[in-house]
């Protein structure tokens, strides 16, 4: 049957092309206003004190170290991973959820550019939150007087990491219009996180170094003091992370209904471009080698970041000798030269002693904040030259004073017997054990000192096997004890007289006094 | 024409919701009359653009929606109340209207008064920064409304407009059904005759998917008398007697 009734088709005047950006501008205020994120930022809140702020207060005022738990291992971003992600996927169900399908459906703007706006809103709230969040952080550290500069390229990187879980959590609620979309989003969010941390920590080369909880080798003790942050590694993982909100995103227009056959191209470009950088970015990762100061990825590093940080030292005196450290280290000044003084007072005067001692940057093992590094002597006239970035400070690991005291002493003494990057001989380990014990380390207390964690791998093996030390017992502390009951002027002529030799390890144990 | 529908059809599965329906419709108030499962609301959801058609052919405001270009204008001169209304809990009713404004393409510097003038039409200016989770279902039905008209619609399609509204509010809603009607096409589903009778020039009545009867009103009162058919007013008598027809034809 048909049913007919009369006339004409109005005609209305095409639409200004001007308008779209102040549309979608309106859409997006609507949508900044009506977003569930704000409702979730307290809790996020309260897990980022408890995770992320509360740990760094308890290590040394230093950026780098402050910054390392919170910024190199990612718990920022864990702390808002999940939670955004599963924020974003209800809003990314909004309209099938609430059973507006077909009332947005029947509209003339395209449904992409109206999911764009939503998600814009759910992301800008994310991101806000994080960057206000840090900044609190960051500005709490300043006022504590923490040294050095703030880690930046790191915080762009969770500030991208926060618009990738955003992205990718409204994604899967828009694909999946589900009431359960948003804990699974944030599920999904929370396991992904934890298997970067698990993959992070064992994985110090390759594609891992791509994930952004792992601290594998890229966030180093003198970074931003000495070194500049090197910014290679967080530009691939915000290439990674980018990509990856832009391929998600993209995937959203690709949906059947999602706009018109243009901008259904324009989708397919964006996902394709969010994927290839996030490829490329995995790619990036394989080539990365660990430099003096950091990971370097060939294609994006920049030979300026390898210069040293001018800065002017801060100076003091142990036992006479001057001690320079750069000045963000000027509150462990007292201590060093404290920690140093005795040694330093043991070997004035003698041949090889040094005349000044200074901090340098460390060089690092690719492992989670590099390994112990020992100190070195070298120049003429000597110069003790002190790798403090790698060294134990005072508040670090629990450590106390003392104990970063005992390490330093055992440095010092390690680098002057000649002992280098390694053990030494028999002879040198019991000139060593003599000497710290006039300096006030028992030769009892002695392998408890040289197990300590943090220092290199050498002192393990003079001091024995974890778990626990070993005995200070052997023909090595035998004549440590034997020259160290020596009268303080019957050793130094023996140092004076043999030093070279003992350095060089010429010297046998039964050729010491 | 606005509405031009040849033998359109729409199936779920097995089911033809819509059968081969044929409509041409100009300005004026069309009623869509029928019992549940008509294929009343399939056919609304299709001229939507919402639905697409399993087969026929179909033009609205003299395009084709079957392509996107022509589709997004169609969509830019459409209003649209369907069924059920979702809304979103959070929205103000001025943020509901002024969404779907932005929605509906319209230049951004006319949604304010826009969205003003069409809370006001529906009765809600006083409630205008009220969030949706706190209306009434009349309200929340109004403000339905109001995003359907907020874009001056050329093509107004209402799926029981009238549920949920107080005796005022549907005399108020015909009165502005009828002023709409002077310049759109406005076809409204309704299961209430009376909103046809007091509203609609011409009025279609469908069932099992099929239009069963066409014409104005009086023609289906006509339809009634002497038909023994029941019904409380002459509007349902021709209603029921129109619709005891087909069936026997069917049947037969």
């Amino acid at each position: 049957m048909t049913a007919t009734t009369g006339t004409a088709v109005r005609q209305r005047p095409p639409r200004a092309t001007g308008a779209v950006p102040l549309t979608q501008a309106r859409l997006l205020r609507i949508e900044l206003r009506r977003n569930a994120m704000p409702l979730i930022l307290p809790l996020i809140a309260a897990l980022f004190w408890f995770d992320s702020y509360r740990p760094s207060t308890a290590t040394p005022p230093l950026y780098v170290v402050r910054t390392f738990w919170n910024m190199g291992q990612g718990h920022t971003i864990v702390d808002f991973g999940p939670f955004v992600a599963g924020v974003a996927a209800w809003m990314g169900s909004r309209d099938s959820r609430r059973g507006m399908g077909d009332l947005v459906t029947a509209t003339a703007r395209p449904r992409w550019a109206a999911q764009l706006a939503t998600w814009a809103a759910t992301a800008i709230w994310a991101v806000a939150a994080y960057l206000v969040f840090v900044g609190v952080m960051f500005a709490v550290y300043a006022h504590q007087s923490v040294q050095g500069q703030p880690p930046w390229w790191w915080v762009a990187v969770g500030a991208t990491a926060v618009t990738a879980f955003s992205a990718a959590g409204f994604a899967v609620g828009a694909c999946w219009p589900s009431r359960f979309a948003a804990p699974v989003a944030a599920f999904g969010g929370f396991l992904a996180m934890m298997l970067s941390s698990q993959t992070g920590f064992t994985s110090t080369s390759g594609w891992a170094l791509i994930l952004p909880t792992n601290s594998n080798g890229n966030f180093q003790p003198d970074s931003g003091m000495l070194y500049p942050w090197l910014p290679d590694l967080p530009i691939a993982r915000i290439m990674l992370l980018g990509g990856l909100a832009v391929a998600a995103l993209g995937l959203l227009g690709l949906l059947p209904g999602a706009g018109g056959p243009r901008l259904r191209q324009a989708a397919a470009v964006v996902t394709l471009a969010g994927v290839v950088a996030a490829g490329t970015a995995v790619a990036f990762a394989r080539t990365a080698r660990l430099g003096p100061h950091g990971i370097a990825i060939p294609a994006l590093h920049d030979a300026a970041n390898d210069r040293p940080i001018s800065y002017t030292p801060v100076c003091g005196h142990a036992a006479g000798l001057p001690v320079c450290l750069n000045p963000a280290y000027r509150s462990y000044l007292p201590g060093v030269t404290a920690a140093l003084a005795p040694v330093a007072g043991e070997v004035a005067g003698l041949p090889g002693a040094p005349v000044r001692a200074m901090q340098i940057g460390a060089v690092y093992d690719p492992g989670e904040g590099g390994a112990g590094q020992a100190m070195t002597m070298s120049g003429d006239p000597p110069v003790l030259r002190m790798p403090l970035g790698a060294l134990g400070l005072a508040g670090a690991f629990g450590w106390t004073g003392g104990q970063v005291a005992d390490q330093y002493r055992l440095l010092f003494v390690h680098a002057f017997t000649g002992a280098g990057n390694g053990p030494g001989t028999a002879a040198q380990r019991a000139v060593q054990a003599a000497l710290l014990q006039d300096t006030g380390v028992p030769i009892a207390t002695q392998p408890k000192v040289l197990s300590s964690v943090g220092l290199p791998s050498w002192a393990r093996v003079t001091g024995g096997p974890q778990p626990g030390p070993e005995p200070a017992t052997g023909p090595v502390y035998a004549a440590a004890r034997r020259f160290a009951a020596l009268p303080r002027a019957t050793q130094h002529g023996w140092l004076t007289a043999h030093l070279g030799a003992l350095r060089s390890g010429h010297i046998s144990l039964g050729q010491l006094p | 024409m606005n509405v031009e529908l040849t033998e359109l059809t729409r199936k779920f599965g097995r089911v033809r919701a819509v059968a081969g329906v044929n409509l041409e419709a100009g300005p004026g108030v069309f009623g869509l009359l029928g019992p549940n499962g008509a294929g009343k609301t399939s056919l609304l959801r299709m001229m939507a653009t919402a639905l697409p058609p399993t087969s026929g052919t179909m033009r609205l405001l003299g395009r084709d929606p079957g392509a996107y270009g022509p589709r997004r204008e169609i969509r830019r001169r459409l209003g649209y109340l369907p069924q059920t209304l979702g809304y979103y809990p959070g929205f103000t009713v001025a943020e509901f209207v002024e969404y779907f404004a932005l929605l509906k393409d319209m230049p951004p510097r006319q949604v304010p008064r826009a969205v003003a003038a069409a809370i006001e039409q529906v009765g809600l200016g006083d409630r205008a920064r009220a969030k949706l989770r706190t209306l009434s279902g009349g309200m929340l039905r109004r403000a339905g409304i109001a995003q359907a008209i907020v874009n001056e619609p050329e093509l107004l399609l209402l799926d029981e407009p009238t549920a949920g509204l107080d005796p005022e509010q549907r005399v108020a809603f015909r009165a502005l059904l009828r002023d709409f009607g002077q310049r759109a096409t406005v076809i409204v589903s309704t299961h209430l005759v009376e909103d046809v009778g007091a509203a609609c020039a011409e009025v279609a009545l469908m069932d099992g998917g099929r239009i069963v009867f066409h014409g104005t009103p009086a023609e289906l009162i006509a339809r009634g008398e002497g038909s023994g058919a029941a019904g409380d007013a002459p509007l349902e008598r021709g209603y029921s007697a129109a619709l005891a027809a087909a069936r026997s034809v069917a049947a037969a």
